[in-house]
């Protein structure tokens, strides 16, 4: 991919004459004029029922305000939140770096800006005039404020500024300013403090807590950071290797969070030093070896046949374990089934000794961050939690979706490309499976797995109920994952297929070079559309049992003491949150996707 | 350079036959697209393949590497048959290099990237090695600044130019080309034409289907002139456009000169 | 690297077959045998792990408790509670009672979101800048927020509304909303509704009749006739004389009855037969239809490895059929017996002499000891629990529906309708001839696609107590702990569904479909 920076934006025509914008948009014709004066009615009716819900006398907003902390992060012990900040931390540093890594940097024109302005600010003094008596008066003068400052600053953008079409903010400047409006507005604007000591509300006047408005601050400032230095380092190196890390991070990444925010493994180093480092080491070495050796060119009959005896212990393995024969260690099952999938796909990648050293070292690297990952599941958390389950709120609801979509993706390629297959076995099992799942609802799925899986395990082995949810979820989602992929793979020309054949590439090869690459690009803008239904579809969580933004927000909330029967304050206020964050995801997506075409127009 | 024969007989069929089809038959469901084609060509000859649409040109020169199958009959190619036996096909694939009409580039790779990827994954080539022979024979199909583009931002001609380097960054020793200059716009044909010529010249055994006479009558060595899936009549240049024996070969040959 | 070398000389006999392990038609289908038997054994294991677990828990799969009592509570529904007149709840009537609510809910959600869905889509494209602009806040704000979030939020606004009263809600008497639901006015079918079909269909055929003559005639002479009017004509005195005179087809009661007698009697070995013989002939009609696709003009057929392969494959698969149907499953041939014969006996109970003549009726909403009545000769209500599911289903679903309407208008490129302006056609009748006929070949699809979510999210009744089929399949299990039973009944309803959504969307389709090619 070269760097050339693809401007999408056509050109901005200046703007009309506000008298002259008014006659042509709102009454060029009669018929026109009979919609704008239904609209009217109907935007004034709804802006105004909405408001009546907002502002009603039985609304108590203190309730999400005093909730905020167990509608974020549920139980989390507060002591240990430096935790949940590193995290985020971590996750705002790769979202800068992946801003400079893609280049991404979407300048807009101020009359953009002050179009938006203008906008906000007229809503805002429709608002106002319109909110119903039960608003505190505070917030309508500020409201009226507000209004009056945005059109005032957007007549200036538009009007008093020369040639705001031409005028353009560069993506640094957008980025600088946002970032200083939030933090301004929890640095300077009166919310009140509110939270929970010793389980008894409490309120202050002021402005939000330090321990949420200074991390949020840095967050923001870690980010820019972050940027600046990447478009710096970018200017110095190629992108390459820094797109290829952010790739790596975005799938690892989670992994590490996930440890880092559940964890506080107090180590068992006997067993570490006995087994574990060991197993890895010799997983990684051994495996590492073999593989070099088999890389060579002419040993592919070997390999396969290797290959073969291996992925037979392996299922052994596993049969074994199921059975109770001999209890072999989980993670040399895990090991051995993967150690055999390797092996039968090393012919495809073998080449000279740099190619060979290659395979083998990716092998040891996967292997290492395996291990480390499944001995970090498998260790009990030594998190000191008061109530049992400590995961939830929206920490709960974005781990998930993120999960799913992880480990739905491989399944869903997998899925796709047996059903596109020529191989009729193939194709039949696949389309089976991706029609049935696509044919019931998702939440029968959800039961299916959190009543049906602990069922269909042997006596002895167990799963928990989170873990069961997200099964169900992953093959719920592989499916849909696997008809989106397939609309790619249906993109990909025959020719393509043809001209990877007659130069003699294997059929893995050819999926892995040629095929799933092309593919992939023209799926991403269904993928996203993806990401954001399985956000939206985590709000099941809460009928199978897991405490996620909705189900605090019904039930959780309205059984404390205090705000008993308060559900539609929080219920509107997580419709926001999922609001702001599936439509940011679809705006996005919607870029992605004009940069995209851009790209292909080449 | 072997001079071509029409009347070659079985007994003159020797080791220098690169391809040899004998009694290839090949049904797209109930229809027959291949009735019997017998066809040789010799080593570092260049057979040029004529016959109105339709007439199974690109069917018999896809199934020569496997692209299509063909369902009774030998393929030969240059000692190996090709039946269904993996190390066959593997073996003549990456012997016989082949050039289509559409380029069918890979439009995700830069043009570099297009004609290393075959020797490295399957000729197992050194990256540096690799890279080198395609400067080298970008180069030679006049275009090495081009190497660091995208195939989307290269015209026609020059994109069929990076096909052709791309099957001969193999070392095939037979080159297969179905109609390589259909889709170019008439500047770009002479450019993809006078490339093919240079291969001819340096002795490279060649099948191209074309509709290019000034290309056949200049390179080629023998003719062969299909209709409806039969082979009708073989022979060199001036046989075919002199004196052609068959009555379609010369409705066809009248209709396209 | 030895290399089968051939001599090119030699005879034709020399065409050595590879060994196994090289040969490409070997070694695919190998590949899909190993993993077929493994997706079968990994069921087979798990089928057993499944079994041993649960009678190990003495609850053994089984669906004998069909036909046990309910004794469950049901929000709403056709059946509630036992039928005084003697009717019983049972477990198999109260998971039917859920499914009725889901296709209940389903169908008009269906219609109204794709009426909202349509109007909204059409405003996007308005001129009116304030058109554009509050359907695009309509579409964004709720396709962004979850469709269970939206059904709960709906709730707790309806459950925070007025007491129930007659005089409620913005029409006194006629349209009452209160925390207790909605309620309207309705018109539903009354006895004679079925009299009245039957004997509409039986109309049908002679004006399908004129229609075709009629037809015929302006294909042959020119003109128009004024098919359409007079169809309508004719239609409407069909209806007029079916409303008055729909007790004469009182007679089809005992037909019906008769055929369900008589469909009663088939021997259980008779229908096995019959099963076997239709998956048999299946078996060989396709793989004389494979043979004849294969078949040469000149004679015999071509076959390759592969085509072998699936022969061998179909004819085992129609083995393993007539196996299942004699000894694997006994009780499906008798379920096809039994419940066929429920079916004509339901269908004869809906004819009879002691009907009434009136194939509708309508009432105004009624109040019974402070609650709504919700079936029988009563208004229409919605409980707040239909209501919220059904507004958060058919708004989250009209938006997404908006956005297919908008993008396959869109889809028309300009230039036809420039082309049909260039042939004198009017805007509108370019609109109905040129644009709409082709961007309904582009919604069709993809809206298909939404009436199937919105019949699976009906699911989410279960979240705000509607009794739908899972919710009351939920009930059920939790009571007898027959869940794989009741899983496999989900399963099987759903799909049931889906395909039949399918299969009209893609007829609808095909109908539409321009001849490409
Ligand atoms: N995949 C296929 N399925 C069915 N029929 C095919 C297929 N490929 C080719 N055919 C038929 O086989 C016949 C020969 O096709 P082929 O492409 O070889 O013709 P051609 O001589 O290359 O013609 P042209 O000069 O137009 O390229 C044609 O009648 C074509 O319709
Ligand atoms: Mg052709």
């Amino acid at each position: 991919m070269t760097d050339t920076t693809i401007d999408t934006a056509p050109p901005e025509a200046p703007l009309p004459s506000p008298v002259r914008w008014v006659r042509d948009n709102l009454f060029s014709s009669v018929s026109n004029t009979v919609q704008t004066v239904a609209f009217t009615a109907v935007l004034l009716g709804l802006l105004r029922w909405v408001l009546g819900l907002v502002f009603a006398d039985e609304s108590n907003w203190v309730s999400v305000a005093t909730n905020m902390r167990l509608l974020f992060t549920y139980n989390y012990p507060a002591e240990q939140f430096v935790r949940i900040w590193f995290a985020a931390g971590v996750l705002f540093v790769a979202v800068g770096a992946s801003f400079a890594a893609w280049n991404i940097n979407p300048s807009i024109t101020l009359r953009r800006i002050g179009v938006s302005l203008m906008g906000t600010g007229g809503i805002t003094l429709v608002v106002a005039l319109i909110t119903p008596s039960a608003t505190p008066s505070g917030l309508r003068t500020a409201m009226w404020v507000l209004g009056v400052a945005l059109v005032v600053i957007a007549a200036v953008v538009l009007r008093v500024i020369p040639e705001p079409h031409r005028r353009r903010v560069p993506f640094l400047g957008l980025l600088i300013g946002v970032s200083a409006i939030v933090c301004a507005i929890m640095w300077f604007v009166p919310f009140g403090d509110y939270g929970f000591s010793e389980g008894e509300p409490t309120a202050a006047d002021g402005i939000v807590a330090s321990s949420t408005r200074v991390p949020w601050t840095v967050l923001f400032i870690i980010m820019i950071a972050t940027y600046v230095a990447g478009r710096g380092l970018a200017q110095v190196v190629s992108l390459a290797p820094l797109r290829r890390a952010m790739i790596a991070w975005w799938v690892i990444g989670p992994a590490f969070i996930v440890f880092m925010v559940l964890r506080d493994p107090e180590f068992d180093w006997a067993h570490i030093w006995s087994t574990d480092l060991p197993m890895a080491a010799g997983f990684a070495l051994g495996g590492g070896a073999l593989i070099y050796l088999l890389a060579a060119p002419g040993r592919s009959d070997l390999a396969r046949v290797l290959g073969a005896i291996v992925a037979a212990a392996a299922v052994f393995n596993w049969v074994a374990a199921f059975f109770g024969w001999y209890p072999m260690l989980q993670k040399a099952r895990f090991s051995f089934a993967l150690a055999a999938i390797a092996i039968l796909l090393v012919p495809n990648f073998a080449g000279e000794r740099s190619a060979r050293l290659r395979v083998a070292a990716v092998w040891a690297g996967f292997m290492v961050v395996f291990h480390w990952l499944l001995t970090g599941i498998n260790t009990a958390s030594t998190l000191d939690i008061t109530a049992p389950p400590f995961l939830g709120g929206f920490v709960l609801t974005v781990s998930i979706a993120y999960y799913v979509m992880l480990a739905s993706f491989p399944l869903g390629v997998l899925l796709s490309l047996a059903r596109t297959s020529k191989l009729p076995i193939f194709r039949v099992l696949s389309t089976t499976y991706i029609e049935v799942v696509r044919g019931v609802p998702l939440i029968t799925v959800l039961f299916f797995f959190s009543i049906m899986l602990p069922l269909f395990l042997p006596s002895g082995m167990g799963i928990s109920d989170l873990a069961a949810v997200f099964a169900g979820y992953t093959v719920f989602s592989a499916a849909y994952m696997a008809e989106n992929i397939r609309g790619g793979l249906q993109s990909v020309r025959r020719g393509q297929y043809e001209a990877a054949d007659a130069l003699g590439l294997t059929t893995v090869q050819r999926t892995s070079l040629i095929v799933l690459p092309q593919a992939l690009r023209v799926s991403i803008p269904n993928l996203v559309g993806q990401a954001i239904a399985t956000f939206k579809e985590t709000s099941l969580i809460a009928i199978v049992g897991g405490f996620d933004l909705l189900r605090i927000a019904n039930s959780t909330i309205p059984n404390q003491p205090d705000f008993l029967g308060q559900k539609r304050p929080a219920l509107l206020f997580i419709s926001l949150v999922y609001f702001v964050v599936a439509y940011t995801m679809s705006r996005a997506s919607r870029n992605l996707e004009n940069r995209l075409q851009a790209g292909q127009a080449r | 350079m072997s001079i071509a024969d029409n009347a070659l007989t079985d007994e003159m069929a020797s080791r220098d036959d690169m391809i040899v089809c004998r009694g290839v038959k090949k049904w797209f469901g109930d229809f027959q697209a291949l009735r019997g084609v017998d066809v040789t060509v010799k080593d570092r000859e260049v057979m040029v393949v004529l016959g109105p649409s339709g007439s199974g040109k690109s069917t018999l020169i896809r199934c020569i590497n496997r692209l299509e199958v063909h369902q009774e009959g030998d393929i030969i190619v240059d000692g190996v048959e090709l039946t269904n036996d993996l190390r066959n096909i593997e073996k003549i694939r990456s012997e016989v290099g082949m050039v289509f009409q559409q380029f069918n580039l890979f439009p995700h790779l830069t043009v570099l990237d297009n004609i290393t990827l075959a020797p490295i994954w399957v000729r197992k080539k050194p990256k540096a090695e690799a890279e080198a022979k395609a400067m080298e024979l970008l180069e030679r199909v006049g275009i090495p600044e081009q190497a660091a583009k995208f195939p989307g931002q290269l015209s026609g001609g020059q994109q069929q130019r990076v096909a052709i380097a791309r099957s001969l960054a193999m070392e095939p020793r037979i080159m297969l080309f179905d109609e390589p200059t259909s889709a170019l716009d008439p500047e770009m044909i002479s450019e993809v034409l006078d490339v093919m010529k240079d291969l001819a010249r340096g002795g490279m055994t060649m099948m191209v289907v074309t509709h290019e006479m000034g290309f056949a009558r200049e390179v080629a060595d023998r003719l062969v002139f299909m209709e409806s899936g039969d082979v009708v009549e073989v022979g060199t240049p001036e046989h075919f456009f002199t004196n052609p024996q068959e009555e379609r070969t010369k409705l066809f040959l009248s209709q396209i000169l | 690297m030895t290399l089968t070398t051939t001599d090119p000389n030699s005879a034709r006999a020399r065409h050595a077959r590879p060994p196994l392990w090289r040969n490409t038609a070997v070694l695919k289908w190998f590949v899909q045998i190993i993993v077929l038997l493994a997706v079968l054994a990994a069921f087979w294991f798990f089928a057993a792990q499944a079994r041993n677990n649960l009678s190990a828990k003495g609850i053994p799969v089984s669906y004998d408790w069909l036909d046990d009592p309910a004794n469950i509570q049901l929000g709403e529904g056709i059946q509630t509670v036992d039928d005084p007149d003697g009717r019983r709840l049972t477990m198999s009537r109260a998971l039917w009672v859920g499914m009725v609510n889901t296709l209940r809910i389903a169908s008009i959600g269906i219609i109204a979101a794709t009426a909202i869905g349509v109007v909204v889509g059409i405003a996007r494209l308005s001129n009116n800048w304030l058109a554009r602009k509050v359907s695009s806040i309509y579409v964004e704000t709720l396709r962004n927020i979850p469709v269970l979030v939206q059904i709960i939020l709906w709730l707790a606004i309806l459950g925070s509304l007025g007491k129930l009263t007659v005089d409620s809600g913005p029409i006194p008497g006629w349209v009452i909303v209160s925390q207790k639901g909605i309620s309207i006015p309705r018109v539903f079918f009354a006895d004679g509704f079925y009299q009245f079909l039957s004997m509409l269909a039986v109309f049908a055929v002679p004006i399908w009749w004129v229609r075709r003559r009629m037809r015929r005639t302006q294909e042959e002479q020119g003109g128009t006739q004024r098919i359409g009017s007079v169809t309508f004509a004719l239609s409407l005195v069909a209806v007029v004389i079916a409303w008055f005179a729909n007790p004469v087809m009182a007679f089809l009661g005992p037909v019906f009855d008769g055929i369900s007698d008589a469909w009663a009697v088939i021997p259980q070995g008779l229908m096995q037969a019959v099963l076997s013989i239709v998956a048999v002939l299946a078996a060989v009609t396709w793989i004389r239809r494979f043979l004849d696709s294969r078949r040469t003009p000149a004679g015999l057929a071509k076959l390759i490895d592969d085509d072998w392969f699936r022969m061998i494959f179909a004819g085992i698969a129609a083995l393993l059929a007539v196996f299942v149907v004699v000894r694997g499953w006994p009780g499906l041939s008798s379920w096809i017996i039994n419940s066929g014969s429920d079916l004509f006996g339901v269908i004869g109970d809906k004819f009879g002499d002691g009907r009434g003549s009136r194939p509708l009726d309508a009432m105004k909403p009624t109040l019974s000891e402070g609650r709504f009545v919700n079936y029988g000769p009563t208004g229409l209500t919605m409980t707040v629990f239909y209501a919220s599911l059904f507004f958060g289903l058919v708004f989250y679903t009209s938006s997404f529906i908006a956005e297919i309407v908008r993008g396959g208008i869109q889809a028309v490129p300009a230039g036809q309708s420039e082309a049909a302006a260039a042939l004198g056609l009017n805007r509108r009748q370019a609109l109905r001839k040129v644009v709409l006929p082709q961007a309904f070949r582009v919604i069709m699809p993809p809206l298909g696609n939404q009436y199937l979510n919105i019949t699976k999210n009906t699911s989410l009744g279960i979240a705000v107590g509607f009794s739908e089929i899972v919710q009351v399949g939920q009930t059920v299990y939790n009571k007898n702990s027959q869940t794989l039973a009741v899983f496999s009944i989900y399963m099987i309803f759903f799909l049931a569904c889906s395909l039949t959504i399918s299969f009209v969307v893609n007829t609808i389709n095909r109908r539409l479909a321009i001849v490409e090619r």
